[in-house]
């Protein structure tokens, strides 16, 4: 029975045709596919053009009381950053509460103390409870710093000291990252993502065609046709497949589309994903849609109904990918190129690497690739055996 | 069947191309990691091969140091070619440059090459690493032994060969057309490229502008009017103002200067008096040096003052600030084209009609003009400059005591399509200051547009040592009882 003997590639393609014009006239599964697989790079795009804008744009609001004593403070304290109101009386907390994100009050008798070197005092008033904290102290101490240095170069000229004495040495930092190695931290959450998608365009569909097909009684009579049964699963599995595929696909486009749109450079970020990178991308992830289809095809075809498969299937999309960004996020590193054999790290590396321009190892991508099609074909496999089981049928 | 072979192929063949090209199609060579100190991130470095036609001791075995920082995103802009001053400097020393022109980085890749004789193209600094000899006569001497060693080389070096060299870096480095920015010195390159390549040229950013036909090493002039401009700057404020006549004062410390008080100045350094006595010369030198910078000159009112009084501390603090400066020239570079391209056309009426009632006197020509005598090359003159209708942004500073703003204003008439940024107050070299980096970024994408200048006014000179404490913060005893009647409320 499970032979080959009896497989024709008229009938074949007979199913194929079934299963695929089945899955591409749901509508409502196409949308959700399409819908999911643009909603992400949308949001990566935004947020990050959000965030680098409002942190370009970002001004402090600085409230200095008794400016007059010190009136070289206030004019060097004012930058395109630090708005500086002079005021000469006020409440600290009130102003806080009010438009002000920092206070800053000049002692009694500042300028005095300042001619005579006894270090007058600076008071600083804060909200540390706010947002905009953190930010209007660094806005502050970078114009104070910078006149403070001014005022020590001053004093030591004065004395007849080079400043050059108060730095024994200098720091030069050098950076090893490269411009397009930078994107990796931003471009993280990309491969999960990814792969995420295939999982979520594909969850209606492999529904649908198993637990679905059950319910409605119609996966009885296919059957019943004089083939085996391992054309059946693979039939489905190509078919569900193909729209956990296209969904990444379009989720790769929208990305690889939207980053010249995205301030990158701004960043330092070089977008180094190359043509010839997306197309690899795209025909990666094709043993992975695979996987993905046929593992969701046999465990909703284990479920007790149409609802059941729909929440095992939810769990299945989440698990894998919380595991992979977990492991992303906590710096484990798998780097022992054996673990580009295993589904999922595999093409979750490859992704990585791909999309900030490094290069990958072709046989490593090729054997990760044929570990994930031998997976699919056994589990092709255990699915045939499991349809010969009639108490699969029963499962109603 | 065999389309599924060919698609199998096409799949090879995507993945081959993707796992080859593991970064974008890079310009011809692919050049080294490097780094330059100022900047943080790599560089790409090249050895640029440069022909051995100018006799054995002009050797370059290595070929011109050429170091490249690549455009973030390369949308395919022309490149920004640095060009650095003196003659002598070198342009990998204009690195911190980076910093300011991060904007134009963007999208443009920033091209530094080392001129022949200078930084890492086989600097030529004859002996000369970090201190000048304070003695004129010993200074010759050492220059000529350092000429006869390599007349040769000394004879090759030349603006004429820095052009030609750039235009050979362009077509090796696989560039079309350039934007040159100059410094100082580096502008006159500037200025001589566009009248020999002019088709290889987009547009040009000069700073502290040295036109074709300047003699800018009559400086004496320009640092008189430089201090001019301090100085009413400092009455208009009215604590500086307190400090008097601090020129006048200037002018007697200088004319009076002894031999004991050259002897007793004090090192910034180590406190101790100074191992080489500060004749007159260094000191008005070193006088004129604090006005390229507007953060020294405004010490200078009260270092002057205070040394008129007999405390020269300050004066010799302010000196502190330019220790490191010294060695970034190459001074067999700096002699071989100063002297054959500027000094020559200079005569003995000239200096001293520029020198006659200024604080500096022929201190700083003598120093050249002693060097030259020391470094005979060949005269080698350039011709009137023709018309050129690159757009050219032109930038200075009101104060600038080598290349002021009359530089640029009279003598670059042959060039229509040029706008002049004049920074109030500003010294020597400004493109770091303010909005002028903003402006340069703007200039190199839109050139053709006229740019809106009003953000160069809001550049300030830096606050004036107004006393032992600094600058003056507060008002003085006039503005005290305002802050009492605000205690007292």
């Amino acid at each position: 029975m499970m032979g080959l003997g009896n497989f024709s590639t008229r009938r074949m393609a007979a199913l194929l045709r079934k299963e695929m014009l089945e899955t591409w006239r749901d509508r409502r599964a196409l949308w959700m596919a399409v819908c999911f697989s643009l909603l992400f790079p949308v949001m990566i795009a935004g947020s990050t053009t959000f965030f680098v804008k409002k942190h370009a744009e970002e001004t402090t609001r600085l409230a200095l009381l008794g400016a007059e004593r010190a009136p070289l403070l206030e004019q060097r304290l004012r930058s395109d950053t630090l708005k500086v109101d002079a005021l000469e009386q006020g409440e600290p907390r009130a102003l806080l509460a009010g438009d002000y994100d920092v206070v800053l009050q000049l002692g009694e008798d500042f300028a005095g103390d300042y001619r005579n070197f006894r270090t007058p005092q600076l008071y600083l008033y804060v909200d540390s409870s706010s947002t905009a904290t953190g930010r209007a102290e660094r806005h502050l101490q970078e114009r104070l710093g910078k006149l403070q240095q001014l005022v020590v170069g001053q004093r030591l000229v004065a004395r007849g000291v080079a400043p050059q004495l108060l730095a024994p040495w200098k720091l030069e930092v050098r950076d090893v990252s490269t411009p397009s190695g930078r994107g990796a931290m931003l471009l993280a959450m990309v491969p999960g993502l990814l792969i995420l998608t295939l999982f979520v365009a594909s969850l209606a569909t492999s529904v649908d065609t198993s637990a679905g097909e059950r319910e409605r009684l119609s996966l009885e009579t296919l059957l019943l046709q004089p083939m085996p049964a391992w054309q059946v699963i693979a039939a489905k599995t190509l078919a569900v497949a193909s729209m956990g595929w296209l969904g990444s696909l379009l989720a790769i486009a929208a990305m690889v589309a939207l980053m010249p749109a995205m301030p990158l450079a701004e960043l330092g970020i070089q977008q180094a994903t190359t043509t010839a990178g997306v197309i690899t991308m795209g025909l990666l992830l094709l043993p992975l849609a695979l996987l993905v289809a046929v593992v969701q095809i046999l465990l909703a075809l284990r479920s007790q109904s149409f609802k059941d498969a729909q929440t095992q299937l939810s769990i299945l999309q989440l698990a894998p990918v919380t595991v992979l960004m977990a492991l992303d996020m906590s710096r484990v590193e798998l780097d022992h190129p054996l673990w580009q054999l295993v589904p999922l790290v595999g093409q979750q590396q490859w992704l990585k690497s791909l999309l900030v321009g490094d290069p990958v190892s072709l046989p490593l991508v090729l054997a990760g690739s044929a570990a994930s099609l031998l997976l699919v074909a056994m589990a092709v496999a255990l699915g045939a055996r499991a349809l010969r089981r009639e108490s699969l049928l029963g499962a109603l | 069947m065999v389309r599924i072979r060919r698609l199998l192929w096409g799949l090879a063949l995507c993945l081959g191309s993707a796992l080859a090209s593991p970064a974008i199609a890079q310009q011809a060579p692919a050049g080294e990691r490097c780094y330059l100190d100022g900047w943080g991130d790599a560089l790409r470095c090249y050895r640029v091969p440069v022909s051995q036609s100018v006799g054995q001791s002009g050797h370059f075995p290595d070929g011109l140091a050429v170091m490249v920082a690549p455009a973030v995103n390369d949308g395919g802009r022309e490149p920004l070619y640095l060009l650095a001053g003196g003659p002598g400097q070198a342009a990998s020393e204009l690195a911190p440059l980076l910093n300011a022109f991060r904007k134009v980085n963007r999208e443009r890749a920033i091209v530094m090459v080392d001129r022949r004789g200078a930084g890492r193209s086989g600097a030529f600094r004859c002996g000369f690493e970090r201190d000048m000899p304070a003695d004129l006569e010993q200074f010759s001497r050492q220059l000529a032994d350092c000429y006869l060693q390599r007349a040769d080389f000394a004879e090759s070096l030349s603006s004429r060969q820095t052009v030609a060299d750039l235009e050979r870096v362009r077509r090796y480095l696989g560039h079309g057309r350039i934007a040159l920015w100059g410094g100082s010195w580096g502008t006159r390159t500037a200025l001589l490229y566009q009248q020999w390549h002019p088709q290889s040229l987009s547009a040009l950013v000069l700073d502290a502008v040295a036109p074709i036909d300047s003699k800018v090493f009559l400086a004496a002039s320009a640092a008189e009017e430089a201090l001019r401009e301090l100085e009413r700057d400092c009455v208009a404020d009215p604590e500086c103002a307190r400090l008097g006549d601090w020129k006048g004062d200037l002018n007697r410390l200088l004319q009076g200067w002894s031999e004991q008080q050259a002897r007793t100045f004090p090192d910034p350094l180590t406190g101790a008096p100074a191992a080489e006595p500060v004749k007159r010369w260094v000191l008005a030198n070193a006088v004129r040096a604090a006005l390229y910078d507007p953060g020294a000159a405004a010490q200078l009112p009260y270092a002057v003052r205070q040394a008129s009084r007999g405390n020269y501390l300050p004066l010799s603090g302010l000196t502190g600030l330019f220790i490191n400066n010294a060695d970034s020239m190459a001074m067999g570079l700096t002699f071989s084209v100063a002297c054959a391209e500027s000094l020559n056309r200079i005569s003995a009426e000239e200096v001293a009609r520029d020198s006659a009632d200024t604080f500096l006197g022929t201190a700083f020509f003598d120093l050249f003009h002693s060097g030259c005598e020391a470094w005979p090359v060949s005269a080698k003159p350039y011709g009137a400059p023709e018309p050129r209708d690159h757009p050219v942004l032109l930038i200075s500073g009101s104060a600038d005591p080598i290349t002021p703003p009359v530089y640029a204003e009279r003598r670059l008439d042959y060039l229509p399509n040029r706008q002049h940024l004049i920074v109030a107050g500003g010294g020597h070299i400004n493109s770091r200051r303010g909005c002028i980096p903003g402006l340069i970024a703007r200039f190199l994408n839109t050139p053709a547009e006229p740019l809106d200048k009003t953000c160069v006014a809001g550049i300030e000179r830096p606050p004036f040592m107004v006393d032992a404490y600094g600058p003056a913060l507060g008002g003085k005893a006039g503005a005290e009882p305002a802050a009492e009647e605000v205690a007292s409320d």
